[in-house]
């Protein structure tokens, strides 16, 4: 970059610095790389080594006989708390939980956001500025009195159950994980679309109206559509967070066969039974790490830019 | 009574009036162009008729009936935005059927509907491709086949041209010009460009800061601008606006143009206008268009009024099909259109012919127009 900006500078000297500069540069982000990834590597190997193996060969050493074995045992055998049954119904846990959180505050986002930017009402500002409180609300504080809306809630279903027959999943571990990871999230999702719907021609709008089109038609047809970018970071935030979320999910569904996977996990390191599989331990920690990076191999391939090209002029 | 009727027409944002209350009126296949330069709230004037924004006070009439309180889809309107406005993530053709695709008319006829418009535009090798695919030229193009394929009782542009280079938007303006000739639609178009209005309106409504200035056919418009602001606004070159002073002399009266270091020229004025002669001995502007200001022999042969004086000419611009010469009066410069092979040199005195009967004149005070 030095040697762009200043081309006066004698071509020698300059190409030297420029490679001591790359060297230098290069040199530093291989040490963050591998300082990064490390505990990935030996997380990756211990997983595929057996017990004895781990027990008296070296932590960095590549697997002997490699095994799938504990992956299988994390999967479908090891404890969890005083249960034997592997990891996998808390993995659907987690999987029940966070599909349905991620769709609905992002769409619940993409809603708020369309609404803030191209359907102002007085006072809009105000109420952007209180969604962006919820991005810096620490979650530690909402802890108790949130607790005392869920048993509330709990208790509503106990009455709609007596009453109906049906609880209409109100006071269902999962329904309140859900409905309290889509409150958090819904401050960065409305952040995220609103800023990104700024930027989106209201032209578009005008004309969708003058086409006949009703607010919510306009919404599904012209904004969604032209969302994808936008739509895909949110959902690759959002996921990360909630399937990574500890501290909700421990606070109100830390027992039990509803755990999700985040606490399951750790009950299955805590577990003080016998000897420590790390193999197991570790296997299970991929296992719950696996899913969002799926979504970001997945998702990151949608992540384009210039989709909004050819909608105002060229 | 007139298709389309703007009765008073106001709206205010807050304390802020951006229009002062508009009256214009249009026949059935008319062409009426809002010009003026940003600012001057003709776009607001469109998306009110449009019914994108709402109106404080007044009304809209089309074919007598008050259009203001409906929704800009029940308006019968269609509209060509500067943007385009196209939808990034639909086909041509499904841009131009969105419209009948919300009001649920059934595929078939959509389908008809499209090819019919593709045909009159020439875009029917497009109609599969988005909007990103196409060229500036005809992303206009499917924008107005939108707008034409709802066949609405009013169109609305707004500077549907103003994006495209100047070739293009040459071209594109005799487009729309011969689809207002063909399809007999009533239009309402806005733009600053006042070469636009001129050729394509067949009403022109002159705006400032959220008033009609004047508003008539062109040729009114251009002969006969009712105060300094139209006068200047309306014609390329501009109208020569010079600082004059009208002398009496017994029953006559002249107008005298000062000049640095020379002679002032006195034009006199035959029949001693009335309206000239309220301001006996007393300053005015003195308007005269470029073309008639001009070499006498190329001075317009039957003009009932032609004065010939010496000018001192500092500018000479060939233009090709005419050549421009700018002399100093009243202290300020002065463009005169000559003929393209008009002899003439910088620097050297020449013989220009002022064409007083095409002149006009504005009081200063007021900027209204005097004569």
């Amino acid at each position: 970059m030095s040697a762009v900006t200043s081309p006066a500078r004698p071509a020698s000297s300059g190409a030297s610095a420029r490679t001591i500069n790359r060297i230098v540069i290069y040199g530093l982000l291989a040490l963050f790389a591998i300082f990064y990834l490390m505990p990935l590597f030996v997380m990756l190997v211990t997983s595929f080594k057996t017990m004895d193996e781990i027990q008296n060969g070296n932590m960095l050493a590549l697997p002997q006989s490699p095994t799938i074995e504990p992956w299988f045992k994390a999967w479908g055998q090891t404890c969890v708390g005083l249960t034997c049954a592997g990891i996998k119904g808390y993995f659907w846990n987690s999987i029940k939980m966070v599909v349905p959180a991620v769709l609905i505050s992002t769409l619940l986002g993409a809603l708020n956001g369309y609404v803030l930017t191209k359907w102002r009402f007085r006072g809009h500002t105000l109420v952007f500025a209180m969604m962006l409180f919820a991005c810096f609300i620490p979650f530690q504080s909402v802890l108790l009195p949130m607790a005392t809306i869920l048993g509330s809630i709990g208790r509503f279903g106990v009455t709609l159950q007596n009453a109906t027959g049906f609880n209409f999943g109100l006071g269902n571990s999962t329904v309140n994980l859900v409905f309290v990871h889509v409150v958090y999230g819904l401050g960065f999702t409305t952040l995220f679309f609103r800023n990104y719907y700024e930027a989106f021609p209201t032209e578009l709008i005008k004309a969708a109206q003058v086409d006949g089109a009703s607010f919510f038609q306009i919404f599904r047809r012209i904004m969604l559509p032209n969302s994808m970018p936008i739509f895909v970071v949110t959902v690759i935030y959002q996921f990360t967070n909630i399937w990574n979320d500890f501290l909700f999910a421990s606070a109100y569904a830390g027992t039990g066969d509803v755990m999700p996977m985040t606490v399951a996990l750790n009950n299955v390191v805590n577990t003080s039974t016998g000897v420590v599989e790390y193999n197991v331990n570790m296997a299970a920690a991929m296992i719950a790490a696996l899913p969002t990076l799926i979504v970001y191999v997945v998702a990151g391939r949608y992540f384009v830019r210039g989709l909004m090209a050819g909608a105002v002029k060229g | 009574m007139a298709f389309l009727e703007i009765d008073g027409l106001k709206k205010r944002f807050g304390n802020v009036e951006i229009l002062k209350g508009i009256n214009v009126e249009l026949e059935k296949g008319g062409f009426l162009v809002l010009v003026g330069p940003s600012g001057c709230g003709k776009s607001t004037l469109l998306n009110t008729i449009a019914g994108l924004e709402n109106i404080t006070e007044g009304e809209i009439r089309v074919e007598g009936r008050a259009i203001n309180d409906l929704h800009p889809s029940k308006r019968d309107i269609a509209m060509v935005f500067q943007s385009y406005a196209l939808y990034p993530n639909m086909t041509v053709a499904g841009n131009i059927a969105f419209g009948m695709e919300m009001r649920g008319v059934p595929a078939a006829e959509r389908q008809a509907a499209i090819d019919k418009v593709a045909k009159i535009l020439q875009i029917g090798h497009l109609l599969q491709r988005k909007p990103s695919q196409l060229s500036g030229g005809q992303r206009q193009r499917v924008a107005m086949g939108r707008a034409l394929v709802r066949d609405p009782k009013l169109f609305l542009f707004d500077e549907p041209l103003s994006n495209l280079d100047a070739k293009l938007r040459v071209d594109m303006r005799i487009e729309i010009k011969r689809l207002h000739a063909t399809t007999g639609t009533t239009i309402v178009y806005v733009t600053h460009d006042q070469i636009e209005a001129m050729t394509l309106a067949t009403k022109i409504a002159v705006m400032r800061d959220g008033e009609v200035q004047q508003f008539g056919t062109p040729a009114e418009i251009y002969n006969n601008p009712t105060n300094i602001f139209v006068a200047d606004f309306m014609g390329s070159p501009a109208m020569n606006l010079i600082p004059a002073k009208i002398d009496g002399n017994g029953n006559g009266v002249s107008v005298v143009l000062d000049r640095e270091s020379r002679q002032p020229i006195v034009l006199p004025m035959p029949g001693a206008p009335a309206g000239l002669s309220a301001f006996k001995d007393k300053q005015v502007i003195f308007g005269v268009r470029p073309e008639a200001l001009t070499d006498p022999e190329g001075a317009e042969r039957n003009g009932s009024n032609i004065a010939t004086a010496d000018c001192h000419i500092e500018v000479v611009e060939p233009a090709g099909s005419d050549t421009f010469a700018v002399t100093n009066l009243g202290g300020k410069g002065v463009v005169a259109r000559l003929r393209a092979d008009a002899r003439i040199q910088p620097g050297t005195s020449t013989p220009l012919a002022f064409n007083l009967s095409k002149a006009v004149f504005f009081d200063p005070a007021t900027e209204k127009r005097i004569l």
